[in-house]
């Protein structure tokens, strides 16, 4: 079993590699908020409030990245059949509803100094609504499936679908609010953005992705982990 | 092909059960019915109010009731046993699948195209103008939700609480359905009819899109 | 200024979301590793 090399994380070296990758990511998330507030530029026509752009934009782009990984593993399950594809494929789902999470509650605390209103059905913000009921649909269809050799596959069929629905939707919310414009709150990510605005953004970025790994590591792990105690009690049955 | 012609077969099997019965459609039409009148409370049904909400309140009702439909689908199956059964007679599992979803896609259009005389007298709205342009706008609606709903139907089936689960499932992927449906219906439904070629060709590529997917994965769903 | 406050809470918002769901990772992942001690002793115990 792949996973159980994973599993066996009990040496004293591992936990210390382990404190000391999740203290990286902790440093980097600080230094990212100090540039946020500080390095980068007041924004002209927003004000201070504009740099919560830094953290909703990014989220955004990595949770959608989040997703695409789960439609890599969801793929790779349904013709390989590894337990491991199936495990990234939840690891990856959950953790780019965190990000989809973020983004949702990130939008209105933006936009309710801004332009006093606390929701709006732009496109961007529609697709995350979308995208956020889809992938709760996932791990809800999971979560009502008992056998996991099942639950792997329908539920990786199901996250085929939904990932494949995300450019139609966005696609059709787009053309249709192209039709019936809504006040486009957020702006486009490279929209007037100054050289020293850019580099924090793409910053947050390369800081964000480093958390998805991370995150994406950590779950899979504990994935895994499930794996080899389902193992284990089938052996401790047979014995 | 030995594919349409398994389909075929399969697709008469299906018609021949419903028709027998007739309780699937039935219970659609009514429950389409229940939700078009429940809509009048919901808003001022006049003329100009209800070009503006009918058609997005309509295709609601057919979201709705399409999520309800398809549900029997492949439990029919399960609860019976059949599926060995189906699964032996077809070399081509995708036969299975598109059977169902053509006998479902005829299913919701039979009545949406029933319903919709209906909701033009209750609304007084005009329908008989563009009358043609609107069951090709509803058979390519009814094709998106048959499609996906086929196969959500295979999934659901294998879960618990599938009753909640299949519309949980269902609803959000249709979301470019409902909006381009809704779209080409209502640029219909008014006094210059004309038809949204730019909303069809997106049902197209949803049509498209997700009929690959089932094509490429269906099989997965029917395993034992 | 007061726009501060509505920066503040957002990234509060969003570090709490990704510090809880990593904590509640870590602690599964704890109380599973309890788990798989348990059931190695009690398989070598039965050998």
């Amino acid at each position: 079993m792949s996973g159980c090399a994973l599993a066996d994380l009990s040496g004293g070296s591992v936990l210390k590699k382990r404190i000391l990758v999740a203290a990286v990511v902790v440093a980097l998330m600080g230094f990212a908020a100090y540039a946020a507030l500080f390095i980068a530029p007041t924004e002209s026509k927003m004000g201070t409030v504009q740099r919560i752009f830094y953290l909703h934009a990014p989220s955004g782009m990595v949770a959608l990245l989040s997703f695409f990984v789960c439609f890599v593993g969801n793929l790779a399950y349904v013709f390989k059949r590894q337990p491991k594809w199936d495990w990234l494929g939840v690891s990856a789902a959950e953790v780019g509803m965190a990000f989809c999470t973020v983004l949702i509650l990130t939008g209105p605390i933006w936009a309710h100094p801004v332009w006093g209103i606390w929701w709006t059905w732009d496109a961007r913000l529609t697709l995350t609504f979308v995208l956020w009921l889809l992938y709760t649909s996932y791990l809800l269809l999971r979560t009502l499936v008992e056998d996991p050799d099942r639950r792997a596959l329908v539920s990786a069929i199901y996250g085929i679908f939904a990932f494949l629905d995300v450019p139609l939707v966005y696609g059709s919310i787009r053309w249709w609010r192209t039709q019936h414009p809504q006040p486009v709150i957020m702006g486009g990510a490279g929209s007037g953005l100054e050289p020293t605005m850019r580099k924090v953004f793409w910053f947050w970025v390369l800081n964000l992705v480093i958390l998805m790994i991370f995150l994406i590591r950590e779950r899979y792990a504990l994935e895994a982990m499930r794996g080899e105690v389902q193992f284990l009690e089938r052996e401790a049955e047979a014995a | 092909m030995a594919l349409l012609s398994n389909t075929a077969v399969l697709l008469g099997k299906e018609l021949r059960t419903e028709f027998r019965s007739r309780e699937l459609l039935t219970t659609t039409v009514v429950f389409i019915l229940t939700i078009v009148v429940l809509f009048s409370f919901t808003f001022d049904p006049s003329v100009s109010e209800s070009r503006r909400f009918g058609p997005g309140l309509l295709w609601l009702a057919f979201l709705f009731a399409a999520s309800l439909m398809l549900q029997p689908c492949f439990l029919r199956e399960q609860n019976n046993d059949t599926l060995s059964a189906l699964r032996l007679s077809v070399n081509d599992p995708f036969a299975i699948f598109l059977a169902k979803l053509a006998a479902n896609t005829l299913f919701l259009l039979f009545t949406q195209v029933l319903l919709l005389p209906v909701f033009s007298i209750l609304y007084n709205v005009p329908v008989l103008a563009a009358f043609p342009q609107l069951v090709l706008v509803m058979f390519m609606g009814s094709l998106g939700l048959s499609v996906t709903g086929t196969a959500l139907s295979a999934i659901s089936a294998q879960a618990r609480m599938r009753e909640l689960l299949l519309p949980l499932l269902l609803l959000p992927l249709l979301t470019p359905v409902l909006i381009a449906s809704t779209e080409a219906t209502a640029a219909l439904l008014v006094p210059n009819p004309a038809m949204r070629w730019d909303w069809m060709g997106f049902l197209l590529a949803f049509d498209v899109v997700f009929l690959t997917a089932l094509w490429l994965f269906g099989e997965y769903l029917l395993e034992e | 200024m007061t726009n501060l406050s509505s920066v503040f809470a957002a990234y509060v918002i969003g570090w709490g979301i990704f510090f809880i769901y990593y904590i509640t990772v870590a602690r599964r992942t704890a109380a599973l590793r309890k788990d798989i001690e348990r059931l190695k002793n009690s398989l070598n115990r039965g050998k």
